[in-house]
C-alpha cells in the first residue's frame, strides 16, 4: 500500500475511532431535559406509555470500555492502522510457515523411518498404509476408485488384482505415479471393418474366451501387427505398458464390443504425473499402499 | 455538542439513517477503496499470459454455467488447503481473470490449481456424468458441452474487447484465433481451461519438499 493509502486507512480508522469513544465519553454525561414528573416527554401508543430516565448499566459501560481497549491492543499488536505491520510481526503467510514447519516436525520422524524401507516393505506398516489410504484416495481415487479397482471408463487399471502393465515392483509402482503413464495405443480402424471384427475374434480366442475360430484364423497374419507392442504370442510388453492379451484382465472392458472399439479406435489412457504434485515422500507411501493393494496377505511389521 | 443535536436525530429516521450509513461506509472506504484503486499495480507475473482462444471460451462457458456456484479458485494461506491444493493463491495470478473467479462457495473441491491433476478423458467423462468417475459425486452432468460449438467470430470480438479492457492480445494473435477454435466444441474449449489452470502460473517452484509445497510459503512475501 502507498503511503498516501496508509495515511488515508490510519485517518478512517482514527475517525471512526474518534467518533465513537468521544460518544462513549459523552453519553454517560450528557444533560438530558426532563419534566416535572421526570419522563422525558417522549411518549408512545398516544400517551398511555411514557419514557423514563434511566443511566446507562455499569455492565454496558464496562463492556463498551473493553471493546475500545480490545481495538486499541488489536490495532498495536496486528496489521491494521495503515501500514503499521503491528507490535507481533504477524502475517498469515508466516504463520502457515509456522504451521507447515509444526506439521513437518511432527511427522518427520514417521517419514524418516519409511525412507529406510522399499515400497515392498513398507507396505506391511499399518502406519504407512493408513497414510496412504488417505493420500490414495484425495489423489488417486478419482480415477482408480476409493476400492482401487479402477475404471474401465478411463482406462484407470484395477490395482488390486495383481496384474500389472507398467510392472508391479515397488520401484515400478513409483516410477508409475511420480512420471505418470500414456497410453499409446493406435487406432486400426484403416484395417477395415471386417479385419477389425477377426481381429477381436482372434484377441477373444488368445485368452480362451468363446469366440468364432474361423474368424480368429483368418485374423491370425493381421496380428503380426499388433505383436509388435503384444508380443508374438500376446502376452504384452510391461515397457511399453501393451497390456497382456491372454488373461481375464481387460483395462477396457473384455466383451466383444469394447474390444473392437479398443481395435477401431486405439486406446490412448493417461495417468498425470504427479512428481510435481506430490512430494517423494508421499508418493513412497501412496506406493506402499497400492502394493498392499494387490498384496493383502503381507500383513505385519517390515 | 448539545442534546438537542442527538434528539433531532433519534426523532427523525432519515437523519439517523444518514449518519449510520455515514459510519458503516467509514469500514467500506477503508478496506475497498486503497485495493480497488490500487489494483493497476497489480501486474502479470511472468508465465501468466491472456488466455489463448480456446481457454478463453472454456473460460467464459465456466462463467456461464455457472461453476463458481460451487467451486473457487482460491486457496486459502491455510495449511490444511495448500496441503490439498497446492501453493496459495495470489492476486497476480487472477490479473486476466474478467471477472476474477476466486469465491468462497465450496460445495465442490477448489480448482485453482486442478490443470494437470486428470487427464483430458477424465475430465470429458466427468462433465458428460460425473457419476461415471466419481459416483458418489452430486454434481450436475453438463452434456450438452460436447455439441455446442465456437462461433469464430465471437472469439474475436471477445479477444478485441478484452484488449480495450488492456489485455496485451496482438493482431497476429486475434487474426489465428479462428484457426485454434475451428472444429472445437465448448467441452473441449472447458477442459482446455481447467488444464491450464495453476499450471503456468505457480508462484513457487511446487512440491519436491519434505512434505508438500505450503512449506515454500514463508518465502513468499
Amino acid at each position: 500500500m502507498s503511503t498516501g493509502w496508509s495515511l488515508w486507512v490510519m485517518f478512517l480508522v482514527v475517525l471512526n475511532l474518534g467518533i465513537t469513544f468521544a460518544l462513549f465519553l459523552w453519553a454517560p454525561r450528557a444533560k438530558i431535559p426532563t419534566r416535572p414528573d421526570g419522563t422525558t416527554g417522549h411518549v408512545w401508543a398516544h400517551g398511555t406509555i411514557l419514557e423514563g430516565l434511566k443511566n446507562l448499566p455499569m455492565w454496558w459501560i464496562v463492556f463498551s470500555g473493553a471493546m475500545f481497549a480490545a481495538a486499541f491492543i488489536y490495532l498495536f499488536l496486528f496489521p491494521g492502522f495503515g501500514n503499521h505491520k503491528g507490535a507481533l510481526g504477524w502475517t498469515s503467510h508466516g504463520q502457515l510457515a509456522r504451521e507447515v514447519a509444526a506439521n513437518e516436525a511432527k511427522l518427520d520422524p514417521l517419514l524418516d523411518r519409511f525412507r529406510l524401507y522399499t515400497v515392498e516393505q513398507l507396505a506391511g506398516d499399518p502406519q504407512a498404509r493408513q497414510m496412504g489410504k488417505v493420500l490414495f484416495e484425495d489423489n488417486c481415487a478419482a480415477c482408480h476408485q476409493r476400492s482401487g479397482t479402477g475404471n474401465i471408463l478411463v482406462g484407470a487399471p484395477n490395482l488390486t488384482d495383481g496384474d500389472w502393465l507398467y510392472g508391479g515392483t515397488g520401484k515400478d509402482i513409483t516410477t508409475s505415479i511420480h512420471d505418470g503413464r500414456s497410453g499409446v495405443m493406435p487406432p486400426w480402424a484403416s484395417l477395415g471393418a471386417d479385419n477389425v471384427k477377426n481381429l477381436t475374434q482372434y484377441v477373444l480366442s488368445l485368452s480362451g474366451a468363446p469366440h468364432d475360430a474361423a474368424k480368429a484364423a483368418a485374423a491370425k497374419p493381421l496380428f503380426a501387427t499388433c505383436a509388435a507392442c503384444h508380443g508374438a504370442e500376446g502376452k504384452g510388453n510391461p515397457a511399453l505398458g501393451a497390456p497382456n492379451l491372454t488373461d481375464h484382465v481387460w483395462l477396457y472392458g473384455g466383451t466383444p464390443t469394447e474390444i473392437e472399439q479398443t481395435i477401431s479406435n486405439g486406446r490412448q489412457g493417461h495417468m498425470p504425473p504427479w512428481g510435481a504434485r506430490l512430494s517423494e515422500d508421499q508418493i513412497h507411501v501412496i506406493a506402499a499402499y497400492v502394493y498392499h493393494l494387490s498384496h493383502p496377505a503381507d500383513e505385519g511389521q517390515p | 455538542m448539545a442534546y438537542k443535536h442527538f434528539e433531532a436525530i433519534e426523532k427523525h429516521a432519515g437523519l439517523l439513517g444518514i449518519g449510520i450509513a455515514i459510519m458503516v461506509s467509514l469500514g467500506g472506504l477503508a478496506e475497498i477503496t486503497p485495493l480497488f484503486m490500487e489494483a493497476h499495480s497489480v501486474k502479470a507475473p511472468p508465465g501468466v499470459h491472456p488466455y489463448e482462444p480456446l481457454r478463453l471460451i472454456g473460460k467464459d462457458v465456466y462463467v456461464r454455467e455457472g461453476c463458481y456456484l460451487c467451486h473457487s479458485q482460491m486457496i486459502r494461506a491455510l495449511r490444511f488447503e495448500t496441503e490439498r491444493y497446492g501453493h496459495f493463491s495470489t492476486a497476480e495470478e487472477s490479473v486476466y481473470d474478467r471477472p476474477f473467479q476466486w469465491g468462497s462457495k465450496r460445495t465442490g473441491p477448489d480448482l485453482a490449481r486442478v490443470g494437470g491433476k486428470y487427464s483430458d478423458e477424465w475430465q470429458r467423462l466427468h462433465l458428460m456424468d460425473p457419476r461415471q468417475v466419481v459416483p458418489q459425486s452430486n454434481m450436475p452432468a453438463y452434456p450438452w458441452l460436447a455439441h455446442n460449438t465456437i462461433s469464430a467470430e465471437d472469439v474475436q470480438a471477445r479477444m478485441r474487447t478484452l484488449r480495450k479492457l488492456g489485455d496485451p492480445y496482438t493482431d497476429a494473435q486475434i487474426a489465428a484465433a479462428p484457426e485454434a477454435v475451428k472444429g472445437k466444441t465448448e467441452m473441449d474449449a472447458l477442459i482446455a481451461y481447467l488444464q491450464g489452470l495453476g499450471i503456468a502460473n505457480e508462484p513457487a517452484p511446487p512440491a519436491g519438499k519434505a512434505t508438500d509445497s505450503g512449506a515454500v510459503a514463508g518465502a513468499t512475501p
